[in-house]
């Protein structure tokens, strides 16, 4: 009995890591790029991103996995599309009509998050064929590893293209502001470079 | 054919069920979504009219110190002091520029403006929106009509900096700010 219950532990702990690490939604299996690219320019709109993300995948991955035996065969893309996007819409009206601030500096990327490849993929991946707490928390794995990503990305880009982390400045007043770390194309030469460096770091550990 | 069946009525209740908690949510945010962009509009225009005004109370400051003045569709905000305001609305580099610009009581000079909506280049176009470039408008003559020009060069009453860098975003202020002035003007002559 005891040993059952080891390795359902691992089991769960293994789950929840992977989408951290080993299995990185973004640098590993390149994946969500478009927001990783548009809303880390600040981090405010980097957190307030993961926090969306995280909800949605999380939510998303547990309603496929509580109707995976109700859902048919032939409809489950269908299925997806429209668990996610209900849910996507219902988190924009709720920042829009609490958060009036962030929803107008995310604008329109919090309806994209329908369009993010990371909760999809987790659906078809994971929850469809698995039980629903695992399926949770492969979501949830996946959301901070994400988030991981996005909070890097803003580290770099917020000081260098603005001078200021969180609203705050922290360069010093003769600090000339990088503005190609503000705009799209510098922030694709920064998830390559990030993207390099964590690759190399995860086959080192291997 | 059961299977057939089976997927119709899986459709049809995810449809239901989906299209449900939309429109319930939709009813529950409405209220508190409109409320806000009408406290939006309302203290643009505050300020650009230069009344003074507290978080909690702008609504009934604006009831209190504002005519609004609706000719032609098009909506004019009137001070107390004869200070008018209206919207511009256009087409910026990347989306639209929506703003408030008030005019003192001559009517020919610049009170404010204020930008509500841009989509302009972060950290180029989008300084448009900066306080310390809509601070270069006040008291400028709109007659015989706002001219842009290079950034250091403005000598005339009528004449403005453009933005170093963000040049067709400034050009584009320009084209919207007179159009929605000369429109006005149209409006006071009837």
């Amino acid at each position: 009995m005891a040993e059952g219950k080891d390795i359902k532990q691992s089991n769960w702990f293994k789950v929840l890591t992977m989408g951290m690490w080993a299995d990185h939604p973004t640098f590993c299996m390149v994946l969500g790029i478009c927001s990783a690219l548009a809303i880390t320019n600040r981090m405010d709109n980097a957190l307030a991103m993961s926090a969306g993300v995280t909800f949605c995948l999380v939510f998303s991955s547990l309603f496929v996995s509580l109707l995976r035996n109700v859902i048919p065969a032939r409809v489950r893309m269908l299925a997806y599309m429209t668990i996610i996007a209900t849910l996507v819409i219902c988190t924009d009206r709720f920042l829009k009509a609490f958060f009036p601030p962030i929803s107008k500096a995310m604008g329109p990327y919090v309806g994209l998050i329908i369009t993010n490849c990371i909760i999809m993929g987790r659906a078809e991946a994971f929850a469809i064929k698995n039980k629903t707490w695992l399926s949770v928390l492969d979501a949830f794995g996946c959301g901070v590893g994400y988030s991981f990503i996005l909070i890097l990305m803003a580290l770099v880009r917020e000081p260098m293209g603005f001078g200021t982390l969180l609203g705050q400045r922290i360069m010093p007043q003769t600090w000339s502001n990088w503005v190609i770390f503000t705009i799209a194309p510098g922030a694709f030469f920064l998830l390559g470079v990030y993207i390099w460096i964590l690759r190399t770091l995860a086959k080192k550990t291997e | 054919m059961k299977s057939a069946l089976k997927i119709l009525a899986f459709c049809l209740s995810m449809g239901t069920v989906s299209g449900a908690l939309l429109v319930g949510i939709n009813a529950w945010t409405s209220v508190r979504i409109n409320k806000y962009e009408e406290m939006q509009l309302k203290s643009s225009v505050l300020d650009a009219l230069e009344i003074p005004y507290a978080e909690n109370n702008v609504i009934d400051v604006f009831k209190a110190n504002v005519n609004v003045i609706e000719k032609d569709k098009r909506t004019i905000y009137k001070g107390k002091d004869d200070a008018v305001a209206f919207e511009f609305k256009g087409s910026g580099v990347w989306g639209e520029i929506y703003g408030i610009i008030s005019l003192n009581p001559d009517l020919v000079t610049i009170r404010n403006v204020k930008i509500i909506h841009q989509e302009e280049t972060p950290g180029l176009g989008s300084r448009i929106a900066d306080k310390e470039y809509l601070n270069l408008f006040k008291d400028k003559l709109i007659f015989p009509e706002l001219v842009f020009v290079p950034a250091g060069k403005a000598k005339e009453d009528n004449e403005v900096d453009i933005i170093t860098g963000a040049t067709y975003s400034s050009k584009a202020l320009e084209k919207i700010l007179n159009r929605s002035i000369s429109d006005f003007m149209e409006l006071m002559k009837q």
